[in-house]
C-alpha cells in the first residue's frame, strides 16, 4: 500500500468532473434542469470524488490497523502476531500520513473524524507504556532513584537544616520549661510518657522494653508505624504544591518533636540510651522523611520559580524525578518501620543499637554515592 | 477541517468539549478531547469501588486461609495495610499494564497520555499516582476525623484540611482539568470514545437507474461551504425515521430556494436529491480545496484567483 506524505498531493483530475463542469457552466444558473438526454450519459458516468478515491486505496490498510488496536486494547499486546507487530508501526506511520492528506483534501465527516480517531488510538497503542510495575523495579533501583537523589542534594540539605533547627528549638524549649513537652508533642505521639515519666518508666516501657512476639512487632507495630511514615512523607511530597509552605511546617515540626523527645530524655539522663533506641530505624526514617521533603521543596521550586520553562512544562520534567524519589522514599519507610518494629526490641543494648545505626547509615551512603553513577555521563533518561 | 474547530458537532451535537493538541514524534499534530469532570468523577467511583471489593476479598480470603486464629488488632492492622497496599499499587498497576486505564477509566473511555506526547514513562504514572493519597484520601480522613478532634486539634486538622482543599480542587481551576498529579507527572487524562468507518455516502448505490438523477451548475454550488455541506452529512447518516424525513423536507425546502431550484421535488425523492447535492456538493468544493481555495462555510470567500466564470 502507497501512500503520499506530501501534505498536498497531486490527484489525477478525473475526466467526468471537467465533463460535468462544462455541461453546467452553459446553463443558466436559475434554471431548474432535470437531466435532458445528453446529460443523462454525464449523470451515468458517476462523479469522482477525490475523498472517494483516497479512501478507496486505503481502507483495507485502516481496517486492519483499526482491528489490531481494538484487539490490543481489549487483551494486550500479547494477542497479535508476531507478524502483526512487525506490521503494527508501518500501519501506524501510514495511517498518520492519510491523516495529514485527509487534513487537507477530504470533506467528508466521518472519514475525517474516523482518522482523527483511528490514528490517536494507534499512536497510543505504539507509545504507551507496555512494562509492568515489577520489570521497571530492577531499573529503577539500580539507576534511577540513586541518581535522582543525588540531584536534589541541595533540597535535601535545605531539608535536613530545617528538621536541625525545628529540633534544636524543641530541645532548648522543653530544656527550659518541662511542661512544654505536653504542647509540643501531641498525645498520641507521646504514649504515656512525658515530664512525669521517670527514668526507670522509660526504660521498662521504652528504651528497653521487652520483645512482645513476632506478630505484634512485625506485622501490627511495624504495619502501623510505615503507614504512617509514609502518609506524614507523601503529605510532605503533596504539599509542595502549595509553595512548599505545609512542607517546611512538617519538617520543622518533626524536628520539633524530636528536639523535645531528646530533652526529655537529657532530663533523665538517657540521652545516649535514646538516642541508640532512636536512630536504628531513625537513620533510614529520616533519611526517607528528607528525602519526601527535598521532592516536596523540588515541586515548590518549580512552581515559584519556573526557570526559562513554562510552569507547567517545568513542574512536569522535575515533579517527575521527585515522584520517583518519593516512590523510592516509600520502600525505605519499608525498611525502617521493619527496622523499628521489629528489630528495636530484638538488639536490646545501646551498642548494638549504636552498630546497626552505623550499618545502615553506611549502606545508604554507599548506595546513594556509588550506584547508578556510570549511567549518568551515558544514557540518562 | 481540524477538530478543534468542530463547528458541526457543536452546532448539531452541542459538544463543547475542550481540546488539546499534541504533536506525535513523527510531527503529525493529533487532536485530543480533553477528559471533562463528571466522566473522570465516574471513573474514579468506579475504581474505589472496584479497589475496596478487592481488599474485602483479600481479606477474607487471608482470614480463611491463615489468620483464622489472630486477634482483633492484628486484624485491623492487616486490612489497613491490604488496603494501604491496594490503593496505592491498584492505579499503578493498572495504568502501566493497560496503557494508561484502570478498570474505571475503561468503562468510561478516558486514558492517561503524556502532555508532551511523548511515551507514557513509568516515573509518569508513578508521579501522577502518589499524590491521590494526598489528593483523597487525607482530606476524607481529615473530613471524617474533624469532629472527633477537639481544641487545638481541631484547628489544625481544619489547615491541614484548608491546605488539602486547594489541591484537591485544582482540576477545577485550569483548563485542562489537571490535578496535582497530573501537573507533576506531565500526564493528561482524554476522553476517547472509539469511532466507526461508516459507508461513504457519495457512493450509495440507487437502486436503479443512472448514478445521479439532479445534477447541479457551479453557481448552484457555490452558494454553500464545508460546514454546510458537513451538516447536511450529518443529516443524512441519521437514522431512518418520520422525524428525519420531517427534517430533511425542511431541509431540501431550504437548499431549493437558496439555490434557485424551481421544479417540486417529490417528497419520495428527497432523499435521492440531497444525497446528489451533497455528492455534487463535496465534489465542488474538495476540487475548489485541491486549488487552494478551501471554503469553510456560506460566507466565506475563496481566494479571487480561484473564482471561475
Amino acid at each position: 500500500m502507497t501512500v503520499s506524505t506530501g501534505a498536498r498531493p497531486t490527484f489525477r483530475q478525473p475526466a467526468a468532473d471537467s465533463a460535468q463542469t462544462g455541461a453546467a457552466n452553459d446553463q443558466p444558473i436559475s434554471g431548474p434542469r432535470r437531466l435532458g438526454p445528453e446529460s443523462e450519459n454525464l449523470a451515468r458516468s458517476a462523479l469522482v470524488l477525490r475523498s472517494a478515491e483516497f479512501r478507496k486505496g486505503r481502507e483495507a490498510g485502516w481496517r486492519k490497523l483499526d482491528d489490531m488496536v481494538d484487539r490490543l486494547e481489549k487483551k494486550g499486546l500479547s494477542t497479535l502476531s508476531a507478524q502483526e507487530v512487525e506490521e503494527l508501526p508501518l500501519l501506524y506511520r501510514s495511517v498518520m500520513s492519510s491523516l495529514s492528506v485527509a487534513r487537507n483534501i477530504v470533506l467528508d465527516r466521518n472519514l475525517l473524524l474516523y482518522l482523527e480517531n483511528l490514528s490517536l488510538r494507534a499512536y497510543l497503542a505504539v507509545y504507551g507504556p507496555r512494562t509492568g510495575i515489577l520489570k521497571n523495579l530492577g531499573s529503577f533501583i539500580r539507576r534511577d532513584f540513586p541518581e535522582n537523589v543525588r540531584a536534589m542534594r541541595w533540597h535535601m540539605a535545605i531539608i535536613f537544616a530545617l528538621l536541625m533547627v525545628g529540633g534544636l528549638v524543641g530541645y532548648l524549649l522543653v530544656k527550659s520549661d518541662m511542661n512544654y513537652f505536653n504542647l509540643l508533642v501531641p498525645e498520641w505521639l507521646a504514649g504515656g510518657r512525658g515530664p512525669d515519666s521517670t527514668a526507670e518508666d522509660l526504660m521498662r516501657t521504652e528504651l528497653f522494653a521487652p520483645w512482645p512476639g513476632f506478630v505484634d512487632t512485625f506485622i501490627v507495630f511495624a504495619n502501623s508505624l510505615f503507614r504512617h511514615n509514609t502518609i506524614v512523607g507523601l503529605m510532605a511530597f503533596g504539599l509542595g504544591f502549595a509553595f512548599g509552605l505545609p512542607t517546611v511546617f512538617l519538617m520543622a515540626y518533626n524536628g520539633l518533636t524530636l528536639g523535645a523527645f531528646i530533652a526529655l530524655h537529657a532530663d533523665k539522663g538517657l540521652t545516649l540510651d535514646f538516642i541508640g533506641w532512636l536512630s536504628i530505624h531513625g537513620v533510614t526514617e529520616f533519611l526517607a522523611i528528607i528525602l519526601c521533603g527535598a521532592a516536596g521543596l523540588v515541586v515548590a521550586e518549580k512552581i515559584i520559580f519556573p526557570g526559562e520553562m513554562s510552569r507547567l512544562d517545568a513542574l512536569a520534567l522535575h515533579g517527575r524525578r521527585a515522584a520517583s524519589v518519593v516512590a523510592g522514599s516509600v520502600i525505605l519507610f519499608f525498611i525502617a518501620g521493619f527496622l523499628e518494629g521489629g528489630c528495636r526490641q530484638l538488639i536490646n543494648n545501646t551498642p548494638g543499637r549504636y552498630l546497626m545505626a552505623a550499618l545502615t547509615g553506611l549502606v545508604w551512603f554507599l548506595y546513594f554515592t556509588k550506584v547508578g553513577k556510570a549511567g549518568e555521563n551515558g544514557s540518562e533518561r | 477541517m481540524a477538530l478543534r474547530d468542530d463547528r458541526v458537532g457543536a452546532l448539531l451535537e452541542g459538544i463543547t468539549r475542550r481540546r488539546k493538541i499534541i504533536v506525535s514524534p513523527e510531527g503529525v499534530p493529533l487532536d485530543v478531547q480533553i477528559s471533562g469532570r463528571g466522566e473522570r468523577l465516574a471513573a474514579f467511583l468506579i475504581d474505589l469501588v472496584l479497589m475496596f471489593a478487592a481488599v474485602i476479598f483479600i481479606y477474607i480470603l487471608g482470614i480463611l486461609l491463615i489468620f483464622s486464629r489472630t486477634n482483633a488488632s492484628v486484624g485491623l492492622t492487616l486490612i489497613l495495610f491490604i488496603a494501604f497496599i491496594v490503593r496505592n499499587l491498584y492505579f499503578l498497576h493498572f495504568e502501566l499494564a493497560w496503557q494508561g486505564r484502570t478498570p474505571g477509566k475503561k468503562t468510561c473511555g478516558l486514558r492517561v497520555i503524556s502532555r508532551d506526547g511523548g511515551e507514557l514513562t513509568p516515573t509518569a504514572v508513578i508521579a501522577r499516582n502518589l499524590t491521590r493519597e494526598v489528593e483523597f484520601f487525607l482530606p476524607l480522613s481529615l473530613a471524617l476525623s474533624l469532629p472527633a478532634a477537639g481544641g487545638a486539634g481541631f484547628w489544625q486538622e481544619l489547615t491541614l484540611l484548608g491546605w488539602v482543599l486547594v489541591l484537591v480542587s485544582l482540576p477545577m481551576w485550569n483548563r485542562e482539568r489537571l490535578r496535582a498529579g497530573d501537573l507533576i507527572g506531565g500526564t493528561l487524562v482524554i476522553s476517547m470514545p472509539k469511532r466507526a468507518l461508516l459507508e461513504d455516502l457519495s457512493l450509495e448505490p440507487p437502486k436503479e437507474g443512472p448514478a445521479r438523477t439532479y445534477v447541479f451548475t457551479h453557481e448552484q454550488l457555490a452558494v454553500y461551504g464545508a460546514f454546510e455541506l458537513q451538516v447536511l452529512e450529518e443529516f443524512l447518516r441519521r437514522p431512518k425515521s418520520h422525524e428525519t424525513s420531517r427534517l430533511l423536507i425542511d431541509v431540501c425546502q431550504k437548499i431549493c430556494r437558496k439555490i434557485g431550484w424551481d421544479s417540486e421535488v417529490p417528497v419520495t425523492e428527497i432523499r435521492r436529491f440531497l444525497t446528489d447535492f451533497y455528492t455534487s456538493e463535496r465534489a465542488d468544493l474538495e476540487r475548489g480545496q485541491l486549488f487552494g481555495s478551501y471554503k469553510a462555510d456560506k460566507t466565506d470567500t475563496p481566494s479571487p484567483k480561484a473564482k471561475r466564470g
